[in-house]
């Protein structure tokens, strides 16, 4: 190492939603780094707080929040063996799926990042139109563009 | 708290606007809207002890269709002064939309247009009103009627040739809609979206000729830019604007116009592939930086508005340059 040169640790932030693109960013941090000692994985999904105004009644939202969270928790875990078969420790895994205000997905997951001190994070480009960015934006294009003091890698 | 009228004198309140066939039978007095095709002409609302006559039920045409009958939306008669209402019962609609081929999520929220009548309460680019639960802790909205066409009818209706509209209309108009979108900008800033932003959806109001939003219960499920559509709306109400009307392919072509074939790909609205968005290709006299404004809809754009206020920026300095 070169006296004065920034440390970077080896603690690796996964962000992911449901998607085949989460997937593959999963996988190929498995295939990378799986069986390397050092790292740390944390596979993050973000649960954003339901819009009161999309659902009816409190007790549709508290219905649709449950079986969301069983959908998030066996996701998790789905992706947590993807880790494992991949070589890496269970020790050096773990999930997360914090509950949010989410405007911006992208902003939540970095704050996360700043809230846990990963020096990358891991996401899956979500190969979104040039008009499906301009109507609705793009999660991974946002945190490029935003991240700061970490590396970002976006899987193909 | 139920209204503390007697019948016979809601029947006399009412009586102007009753056919004299109605006369004799008896009012039927709604404090539970769940049911709103049951609310029917002639019918009173009584909410939070006001009573409502009930006329017809609203209708919304857009782009030549016939004209949909909105059966949750009654035009009434407020009895106590007979001004003119719009009363929105609660109606939970989701929907999957389609826009260019992209498919998202929408829905009603008679919360989200209560929660903006309350933001918006005497700020005049905005429709005016107020919400009260019925019986049945129904979200209901209280509108005041606006008089005036909608700002897509009053465009389409204009009997000038672009150029004379240009010079002589448009920078007035202009100047109407940025106030408009600092509304919608307002909205953002309290994390409200508009959610329907469409040309139709301004009303010129005739009293005073402001420029007024309307309906705000519409909502989309977003994704990572909360405010992208509402944007979008905002580009497609400028493009319109500055064109005095869409300037379609399909136009252009059976016009057999000259800059048809000076047009290509880029020159489009980014979602809507019919629409002409590079105007000074049609228009030469449209200046640089306004037409600069308007590619940022388009096809070739190279960077999008990410929020209300960069557009307005752009905006403000065309006027002001």
């Amino acid at each position: 190492m070169i006296v004065g040169e920034k440390v970077f640790n080896k603690n690796i932030l996964v962000a992911v939603d449901d998607s085949d693109n989460a997937r593959r960013a999963v996988s190929y941090v498995a295939q990378l780094l799986g069986g390397f000692t050092g790292f740390n994985v944390t596979v993050l999904h973000v649960v954003p707080e339901a819009e009161e105004d999309y659902f009816a009644s409190d007790s549709e939202r508290d219905a649709w929040f449950k079986q969301y969270q069983q959908k998030v928790a066996a996701m998790l875990e789905d992706y947590r063996q993807i880790l494992l078969k991949g070589g890496f420790d269970a020790s050096h895994v773990s999930v997360r799926s914090p509950l949010r205000y989410c405007p911006s997905m992208a902003e939540c997951i970095l704050s996360e990042r700043d809230e846990l001190a990963y020096d990358t994070i891991v996401v899956g480009r979500q190969g979104l139109s040039r008009k499906e960015e301009f109507l609705f934006g793009s999660i991974s294009s946002k945190i490029v563009t935003h991240a700061r003091n970490c590396t970002v890698w976006v899987v193909e | 708290m139920a209204t503390s009228i007697s019948h016979d004198r809601l029947r006399e309140m009412a009586s102007p606007w009753l056919l004299a066939s109605q006369d004799s039978r008896p009012l039927r007095i709604h404090r539970d809207t769940t049911e709103f095709f049951s609310v029917e002409y002639g019918d009173v609302v009584d909410l939070g002890g006001i009573p409502y006559l009930i006329r017809n039920n609203a209708k919304e045409g857009r782009f030549g269709l016939d004209d949909e009958v909105k059966h949750w939306v009654k035009l009434a008669i407020d009895l106590r002064d007979g001004s003119r209402k719009v009363i929105k019962l609660v109606f939970h609609e989701k929907f999957k939309a389609h826009i260019g081929g992209i498919e998202f999520e929408c829905f009603r929220s008679p919360r989200k247009e209560a929660r903006i009548l309350d933001l918006v309460a005497g700020k005049k680019n905005f429709m005016h009103g107020y919400w009260e639960k019925d019986e049945k802790q129904n979200v209901v909205r209280v509108l005041d009627f606006i008089y005036g066409p909608p700002l897509s009818n009053y465009i389409q209706n204009l009997k000038l040739d672009h150029q004379t509209y240009f010079f002589d209309q448009f920078p007035n108009i202009l100047d109407q809609f940025i106030e408009c979108i600092c509304g919608i900008q307002f909205l953002h800033n309290h994390g409200e979206k508009h959610g329907d932003i469409r040309r139709d959806h301004i009303l010129i109001d005739r009293e005073n000729g402001h420029y007024r939003w309307i309906d705000f219960d519409f909502n989309y499920r977003h994704r990572e830019n909360i405010f992208g559509y509402d944007l979008f709306g905002l580009g497609n109400v400028l493009v319109f604007l500055a064109g005095m009307g869409d300037v379609l392919l399909q136009d252009l072509s059976l016009k057999d116009h000259p800059a048809l074939n000076a047009l290509n790909e880029e020159d489009l609205n980014i979602v809507f592939h019919n629409r002409v968005v590079n105007l000074k290709k049609i228009y030469p006299y449209i200046p640089h930086a306004l037409n600069q404004i308007l590619l940022h809809f388009s096809k070739g754009a190279n960077r999008f508005y990410e929020t209300t206020g960069q557009l307005l920026d752009d905006l403000r300095d065309f006027r002001n340059g």
